[in-house]
């Protein structure tokens, strides 16, 4: 059985508003380290906060370990939060707001104390429990706000952006504790955030969002590899996939991709999910690192066109290549030719036939 | 979370119902009396609204006079006889608010010679009480016209010498600057009336006694002080960066400070005018201390209850013209005092 | 310009009006309250004199208790109102403007407004009467000692307790609700989280407008002597009205008009220091956010 099912959850705020969240279905099992990402307004917040309870829900079930938990008072639910702003009450030591969840349950002093001291430790704070919030950093109180969160034990943790208002290298570091702490704690979370690349980092599994709906549900490499819609494409991988409105057409070897830049053969894998699509137009889906650059003349089976490579932008380990196709603003990820310099003529190429196409009304993944 | 069950949303409704009876039940008396005649006011129990017009019955007499009969709830009772065209007019006129010339009255009654009894209906002038007011209170419309020049001599005063100081404390770093602080704080909080005697003597001295300035003035000195309290509180909050943009891009301190600061600071200077403006508007005795001829119109209305109780419908009324202006004012200001208390410490 | 001057400069109008305008009359005020009225300096005969004025004890008994009484009650009152209407429903702004109308109502015009209402044959009793809750009008003119007291103090908070209410408002509207939502998620009910969340947090508020209302407090005058008239109901500053308005020609007069001002404007003075130094204490712990 599933620990967390949420089955067609929906929500609107108005009687006949928009739905924030559009019909969702998801399961997590225990132990799980789930992600919900997407992009502001997509509705990962709200539906965590009808998780937590602290949202009412507009249509739809929530089932923990089998049981609806609908109408129950978030305590009752066994689960625990952690807000973006952590909300750690500044009128309160940090004792007193580790404690506080526990003094509501009237457990015995002495059994709070050990407890507090316990998840201190676990968020490596025991140093500040005497202090007050305003005489702590961002980070500082983040690491309150997550001791708190773990002292009750909760079945399911639900991290609302925890991470977004501490500066890059905290973020990162603070990441891998999070996830520790997940760990060691035999916890299922929900992370909610709008960066890929954390995302990409910590779950175990990806849940994409965008306008309300699931886009894909996946593990970090299915999102990325095997993108599931045209939105799941651009938004996960930076630099971002690059796009290209093409035609297929039907030639005697084959079909092709035409597109203002460039003509380029479908791969044989793809021709049986494109013949339906013959003389339509579609979107064609590249990764960075899957355009190929050579400074041959030659051109491969895999050629696409000629190009004049407008700026580089050197990562150390990788270079960017920026330049234009048919109008297109085209990203290129380059292991091999990092020292090309701006303004030299190129020959691009698909490797490995690394291509993916989407349906232009449905954006779906067309294979 | 923010859901309230039956039972809290009753009591809710209940204490907010209860507030607004409170608060509005007696204004509708307040303006219901401020237009009630002298009968009106005699009556028991009261009309929550007062009449139009005014309903009188007159029978001829043999001596050929006119006995005029009121009825005020129990019955109609006389309560006077005669046919002189002027004692009429005064009585209509002091008791039914009824300013219809004594002759026009005769002529009307004269029906009733032939026709015997008669029903008459009066109109009446609803804004009696107001001319009386005026004609009453000496100086009424020319206190009315010193109160909203005072008000304004005392918002510019504030707003000027405050927002430059509450400028001062928020953006700079100074030595003194915590002494500073306290002594605006005492000055806020000081009672105006401990200096009001005092002040009078400084005044008659820089020949500035029995004037508007000099009322203008003393309403400052607590208000400066308001004023720069609440301005240097947004004046922290606004960016320090939007005023150096406006300095690179050539524009001098004074330049950037009117086009720049004050504009963002609007909201502060909106919430402090109305407290300067209520200051000056409301106050009655540093007015009562400090001028002679002069007078505001908060003092003139005080000065009016003292006349009579009987005729309390004048003070009444003009006390409206006292509290609308007040009133509209405060309504246009209340968002930006909102935000003014959401933003400001102590 | 000399960067440095420029706070200087700024503060310079401020200083040189208070200088003026201020410190002059205080000074001068100060220096009337230790000269006799023969003329000569003395440092207590004029508070004598002021201890033996008629009412005065009187007065100081009265605002103390109006003090006590009215900020306890208009804290109730505006604590419960600023909590209801700080959610957000449907007319809450109407409501919240209707609330706020006494506050911008003149007190003279409000003691108007309650006189009429008062008189034997106001509009309070008639009220009472239509309803049928009284047979006989209650005279409540003649109310006399602590009965005219409580008058006052309702009076009073019909007025005041709208301007304490907006300063509670601002400060909860201001409150981030995660920090009550937090309380909730971790089993607070609403009583718990007004307890140990709301009011902790909305002391600065709290604070602010206490001191306010207590200085107001302490200098409660008009109100008494436009519906009771003069020497009914005594306070601090009514007598200090009394021998200015009243009775100005009295020998005495003058004397006990500056030394009541001086006395009332100490009373304030320690009154606000103590309880701000109270206050501070008590928040050097806790900042803000």
């Amino acid at each position: 059985m599933s620990y967390l099912v949420l089955k067609d959850l929906e929500k609107r705020y108005t009687k006949d508003g928009n739905l924030i969240v559009n019909k969702m279905n998801l399961s997590i099992e225990k132990g799980e380290f789930i992600v919900f990402l997407g992009p502001s307004g997509c509705g990962k917040t709200t539906t965590i906060r009808m998780i937590s309870g602290l949202e009412d829900v507009s249509g739809g079930e929530i089932l923990i370990e089998g049981e609806n938990i609908l109408g129950k008072k978030p305590k009752d639910r066994g689960v625990s939060m952690i807000f973006q702003s952590y909300a750690v009450w500044p009128h309160m030591t940090v004792f007193e707001n580790i404690a506080y969840p526990l003094k509501l349950q009237k457990l015995p002093k002495a059994e709070i104390k050990e407890r507090v001291h316990a998840a201190a430790e676990a968020s490596d704070i025991t140093a500040l429990l005497d202090r007050y919030p305003a005489q702590m950093s961002g980070g500082q109180r983040q690491r309150v706000a997550v001791a708190r969160a773990i002292v009750i034990k909760p079945k399911l943790f639900l991290m609302d952006e925890p991470l977004s208002n501490l500066d890059a290298k905290l973020r990162v570091s603070m990441r891998t504790e999070l996830k520790n702490i997940h760990t060691r704690e035999n916890s299922t979370s929900i992370f909610v955030t709008h960066d890929q690349s954390e995302a990409m980092s910590l779950a175990d599994r990806i849940v994409v969002m965008n306008k309300g709906i699931i886009e894909q549900i996946g593990t970090p490499m299915e999102v990325y590899q095997d993108s599931a819609t045209k939105f799941v494409a651009s938004f996960i991988g930076t630099p971002p996939t690059n796009f290209y409105e093409v035609k297929i057409e039907k030639r005697e070897d084959g079909l092709y991709a035409i597109a203002t830049g460039f003509e380029y053969k479908v791969p044989d894998r793809l021709v049986p999910a494109l013949l339906p699509y013959t003389n339509k137009k579609v979107d064609l889906g590249v990764r960075p690192e899957f355009v190929g650059v050579s400074l041959e003349k030659t051109h491969s089976l895999d050629h696409l066109c000629e190009s004049v490579i407008q700026f580089v932008e050197p990562q150390g380990t990788h270079a960017i290549l920026i330049t234009d196709i048919g109008g297109v603003e085209t990203k290129i990820m380059t292991i091999d030719h990092m020292e090309i310099r701006p303004n030299t003529k190129v020959s691009l190429f698909m490797k490995n036939g690394n291509v993916m196409f989407f349906d232009i009304e449905t954006t779906q993944r067309i294979k | 979370m923010n859901r309230l069950n039956l039972i809290q949303k009753t009591v809710m409704s209940l204490i907010l119902s209860a507030m607004v009876i409170t608060v509005v039940v007696p204004i509708i008396f307040f303006l219901s009396v401020s237009f009630s005649n002298d009968f009106e006011m005699n009556q028991f129990p009261k009309n929550l609204i007062p009449s139009t017009s005014v309903t009188v019955k007159v029978a001829p007499t043999e001596q050929g006079l006119y006995e005029i009969f009121y009825n005020n709830g129990e019955g109609y009772r006389s309560i006077i006889t005669t046919a002189n065209p002027i004692k009429l007019e005064t009585f209509f006129n002091r008791q039914f608010a009824v300013t219809i010339p004594g002759e026009q009255l005769v002529e009307q009654f004269s029906k009733t010679k032939e026709n015997g009894p008669m029903e008459f209906k009066l109109k009446k002038d609803m804004f009696y009480n107001f001319k009386q007011f005026f004609t009453i209170a000496t100086k009424a419309k020319s206190a009315l016209v010193n109160s909203i020049l005072v008000s304004i001599y005392t918002i510019i005063i504030s707003l000027t010498i405050g927002s430059l100081a509450g400028y001062a404390m928020a953006r700079y770093n100074f030595k003194f600057k915590e002494t500073i602080n306290v002594t605006l704080l005492i000055v806020r909080m000081f009672p105006v009336v401990g200096i009001s005697i005092p002040m009078a003597i400084l005044l008659i001295n820089f020949g500035l006694f029995d004037t508007l300035l000099g009322l203008a003035i003393l309403y400052s000195i607590p208000n400066i002080a308001l004023t720069a309290w609440i301005t240097s509180s947004i004046f922290v909050g606004i960016n320090k960066e939007l005023e150096e943009a406006s300095f690179i891009f050539g524009a001098n301190s004074f330049h950037t400070f009117m086009k720049i600061t004050l504009p963002l600071a609007f909201p502060a200077l909106a919430a402090s005018s109305m407290y300067a403006f209520l200051t000056a508007w409301n106050d009655t005795i540093s007015a009562l201390i400090l001028t002679n001829q002069n007078q505001t119109l908060a003092l003139v209305v005080y000065k009016a209850i003292g006349t009579s109780s009987s005729s309390i419908q004048y003070a009444a009324a003009g006390s409206l013209i006292l509290i609308i202006p007040a009133l509209v004012f405060t309504f246009i200001v209340r968002k930006y005092v909102n935000q003014m208390w959401g933003g400001v410490e102590v | 310009m000399n960067k440095k001057a420029i706070p200087y400069l700024l503060l310079l109008p401020t200083f040189i009006f208070y200088a003026v305008f201020w410190l002059t009359p205080v000074a001068a005020g100060m220096k009337e309250v230790f000269i006799d009225i023969n003329g000569n300096f003395s440092l207590t005969e004029n508070f004598k004199l002021m201890f033996q004025s008629e009412l005065f004890g009187q007065s100081v008994l009265n605002t103390a208790l109006f003090v006590a009484i009215s900020v306890v009650l208009q804290y109730v009152l505006a604590l419960t109102l600023a909590v209801l209407l700080s959610r957000k429903f449907k007319g809450a702004k109407t409501l919240m403007f209707i609330s706020m109308i006494p506050m911008a109502v003149t007190p003279t015009a409000v003691a108007i407004l309650w006189k009429t209402g008062l008189i034997s044959d106001g509009w309070i009793n008639s009220t009472l009467v239509t309803l049928h809750l009284i047979k006989e009008p209650i005279s409540f003119l003649s109310a006399d000692g602590f009965s005219a007291l409580l008058l006052i103090i309702l009076i009073d908070t019909w007025t005041v307790t709208p301007s304490v209410m907006i300063i509670l408002v601002a400060g909860l509207q201001g409150m981030q609700k995660e920090f009550k939502e937090a309380a909730y998620s971790f089993g607070a009910d609403k009583w718990r989280i007004f307890r140990d969340i709301t009011l902790p947090m909305l002391k600065p508020s709290i604070v602010t407008s206490i001191i306010l209302r207590l200085i107001a407090a302490i200098q409660v005058w008009a109100i008494a002597v436009m519906v009771l008239g003069y020497s009914k109901v005594p306070f601090l500053v009514e007598r200090v009205a009394f021998y200015v308005d009243a009775v100005p020609g009295l020998e005495t007069s003058r004397k006990l008009a500056f030394t009541l001002s001086f006395t009332t404007t100490v009373i304030v003075l320690i009154v606000s220091l103590i309880y701000l130094k109270v206050t501070k204490k008590s928040s050097a712990a806790g900042g803000k956010k």
